[in-house]
């Protein structure tokens, strides 16, 4: 029990004896004797639960209601039901949104790992501003909004908490997608990428970024813009070659939507930079420039079958390198990438 | 071995460090003193000897921890409340797995248990009152398996749960986790396991999954939960296993995936980590060892192929670092509590390690189309005793167990046995 002020004693006080309550009967849980990994309720949490079940089984619409709902959440917020009523109850009690909105951000101060919250604001946001009115204004007009521009604040503040925060970054896709905001959210992926040059979120999402909702097997990416990916992408590895996402990031990119600029233009910049003093030692150990050679060779010979015979020879080469010094936890695999080598 | 423990495979920060670089460092600190405990002295710098014998799987602590947790919760796991079933099956599977008796007592408390929560519209929900739910009802189910029995079989109505299941199906293919839920690939592994144990398979029922699942790959090999999010362990073995159930894993990119699922081995801890440049963690060893076990069979290799993973380095992870000698059960690593879902999880993933469950590419059956060839494909993995690997006292082997499933084989097959001596609700995918 929580009592911050006068106002929130009442709340402290058991519903059994509030005279608002008195014409529900609760209804209990069956926990039946010799129930399994039976959880020892407080009497409060109890209770609580007691109510909300009998007011679901009726289907009762009212404020005494989603204030019900709201302690539950507060008790249990991966109570996936109680959302799911709160939601209704939102709906048909026609609730200020905003203010709901508001009551939601500060349940995921407290609970950042639930899922439920995040699917609850995507229901809001879409009531307080339709999508479909959203299509005929500006990227600039939409980010200004005062409803996106909440949501933006509230997933800026819940990435600043957990730069990794699986939900958020999920929610951030659904917003993008959702209302077309594809120009500020590559803004926000480089500040992210800036803050931590291995935030691989930040990364993923600057795929997603790119992409823009298209189809990825229709998307066949211009020239330009492929440099100037990997423009980025290699001024990225030279904070720190033995850095996972940067690689992954443009081998994938490139594979996918571009796969013969892997050896016309990844390969001579980090061929570059390997080459380069103040990287070559950096870059000569970390698996992630060898395994790229790999990907990059792997393409050019099945382009090119001329020169597939030498690309295979030093690419046995380097998987036994990987395989026996650069990289040897990942052996068994570079050992099977070597084998299939010879089935390209 | 000596070249699995060195420090030389620590992380390289390149001497430029950010809040996950430094992250790593100091959790490869913290195993690196459990480690060093297990070397030679004075060879750790180098690449020390590592003595596997002192590696011991402490069962009777782990017994406890979990049958005092079925024999009663405190009131912080009011924060459970809506997971009730997965309480149920985390602990049932936790002992069977290490070979710990399921008596009539147990039984018939967790018949009586898990019966509560099965829903008059079809499924289960989380708890009583509740909405039924995708993963309560994938527990609900796994636990009855465990529990067995034409009693716990019969006590599930299928018709039900096939119109329900079907309530929860979504335009692309995926479907929803409860009514007005969220939409990923969690849900739908939690109805193809449900489906193909229950003989309630339909082509309706899996239409668009495929389809949905390969979408969920992304640019880095892996899958996510649902089309363009982060690749993640969790996530990337429910998507591999439904497609497993499916016949359809070949619609991944498999190279791409091997490459990123390799990279979730963690150098100098063993264990895996659930996404790229994330932490070590005990729960992964499920998530990642089963999808390498139904890698193996997507890319037809036979037991005298390696995984594709080090099966020893993620032993000592488990058995070094995941043990909690303070409460019992294991954790996600050092310095967390034991919880039950973790040490169903780091069993689950010791298993998989220790065994070698696989199909014989010569014999496998490749129809996808018959509702029977799904229990068919999924009773052909099998163990291969030559492929065994225990690391540590023998003593510490547990039960194999089913990558796509992750419960032990015999339960599994008894099930498989009796819904499908049922008439299926329809001949044909």
């Amino acid at each position: 029990m929580r009592i911050e002020d006068s106002e929130q004693v009442e709340e402290a006080v058991p519903l059994a004896q509030q005279a608002e309550w008195q014409d529900i009967t609760p209804i209990e849980q069956d926990e039946g004797e010799g129930s399994m990994c039976p959880i020892a309720y407080t009497d409060e949490y109890r209770e609580l639960m007691g109510y909300l079940r009998a007011v679901m089984a009726v289907g009762e619409v009212s404020e005494r209601a989603l204030a019900l709902t709201a302690r539950v959440i507060e008790e249990n917020p991966g109570h996936y039901t109680v959302w799911v009523y709160r939601k209704r109850l939102v709906e048909e009690l026609e609730s200020d949104i905003a203010k709901e909105l508001d009551w939601v951000s500060e349940i995921s101060s407290k609970f950042p790992k639930n899922y439920q919250l995040w699917h609850h604001r995507e229901s809001l946001v879409t009531r307080l501003w339709a999508p479909s009115n959203a299509q005929g204004v500006t990227e600039d007009q939409r980010v200004t909004n005062p409803v996106l521009r909440r949501e933006l604040q509230f997933l800026g503040a819940a990435i600043d908490e957990d730069s990794k925060n699986f939900h958020a970054w999920s929610y951030r896709q659904w917003l993008v997608s959702t209302y077309a905001l594809w120009t500020q959210e590559l803004v926000f992926v480089d500040t992210m990428i800036n803050q931590d040059v291995r935030n691989n979120s930040a990364w993923n999402q600057r795929y997603f970024a790119i992409l823009a909702n298209r189809d990825p097997s229709a998307v066949h990416l211009e020239a330009d813009m492929a440099k100037s990916e990997i423009e980025y992408v290699v001024e990225h590895i030279k904070l720190a070659p033995n850095n996972d996402s940067p690689w992954s990031y443009v081998t994938g990119l490139l594979l996918r939507h571009a796969p013969s600029m892997l050896y016309t233009d990844l390969l001579p910049r980090i061929k570059q930079l390997a080459a380069d003093n103040a990287y070559q030692a950096a870059m000569t150990l970390t698996p992630f420039y060898w395994s790229a050679l790999l990907d990059i060779y792997e393409q050019q010979a099945a382009d090119h079958p001329d020169t597939k015979k030498q690309l295979v020879e030093e690419s046995r080469a380097i998987c036994d390198q990987l395989a026996s010094e650069t990289d040897i936890i990942h052996c068994r695999y570079w050992n099977f990438r070597k084998t299939s080598l010879d089935t390209c | 071995m000596s070249y699995l423990f060195s420090y030389d495979y620590r992380y390289d920060d390149n001497a430029y460090d950010t809040e996950t670089s430094n992250k790593q460092v100091d959790v490869e600190d913290s195993i690196g003193q459990i480690y060093v405990k297990y070397v030679e002295p004075g060879t750790a710098q180098y690449g020390g000897i590592f003595d596997n014998t002192m590696l011991r799987l402490h069962r009777t602590k782990h017994e406890q921890f979990v049958r005092d947790a079925m024999h009663g919760l405190s009131s912080g796991f009011a924060v459970l409340d809506a997971s009730q079933p997965w309480l149920s099956f985390w602990s049932l599977n936790s002992l069977d797995i290490m070979g710990r008796t399921i008596d009539s007592t147990t039984r018939t408390q967790a018949l009586q248990t898990v019966r509560r929560f099965q829903d008059q519209r079809g499924g289960f929900c989380g708890g009583q009152g509740q909405l039924p739910h995708l993963a309560g009802t994938y527990a609900s189910v796994m636990a009855l398996v465990l529990v067995g029995g034409d009693d716990a079989f019969a006590s599930i109505n299928r018709e039900r749960m096939y119109e329900w299941l079907m309530t929860m199906k979504r335009e692309d293919g995926a479907f929803a986790v409860h009514e007005d839920g969220e939409v990923d690939v969690r849900g739908v592994y939690c109805v193809l396991v449900v489906a193909s144990l229950l003989n309630i398979m339909t082509a309706e029922l899996v239409s668009g999954v495929a389809e949905f699942v390969a979408r969920c790959q992304t640019c880095e090999g892996g899958l996510g939960p649902y089309p363009g999010v982060e690749a993640h362990g969790g996530y990337t073995l429910c998507g591999l296993a439904a497609l497993e159930i499916i016949g359809s894993t070949h619609v991944l990119d498999l190279k791409r995936l091997a490459r990123w699922m390799s990279a979730r081995q963690m150098a100098f801890e063993g264990g895996f980590s659930g996404r790229t440049n994330k932490l070590v963690d005990g729960c992964y060893s499920y998530w990642v060892g089963g999808a390498f076990s139904i890698l193996q069979r997507a890319l037809s290799r036979t037991p005298q192929d390696d995984m594709l993973y080090e099966r020893r380095a993620l032993q000592r992870y488990v058995l070094a670092c995941c043990q909690d000698m303070r409460i019992g059960g294991l954790r996600d690593k050092p310095g967390k509590s034991a919880d039950l879902y973790h040490t169903m999880y780091g069993l689950l993933g010791l298993s998989l390690a220790q065994h070698y469950v696989g199909v014989d590419p010569q014999t496998r059956i490749t129809d996808t189309t018959s509702v029977y060839s799904v229990p068919a494909r999924m009773m052909q993995w099998d163990v291969v005793t030559s492929a065994a690997d225990v690391v540590g006292v023998s003593s510490n082997v547990v039960k194999p167990v089913h990558p796509v499933y992750g419960v032990s084989l015999v339960p599994l097959a008894k099930c498989i046995k009796y819904f499908y001596a049922l008439p299926p609700l329809a001949p044909s995918l």
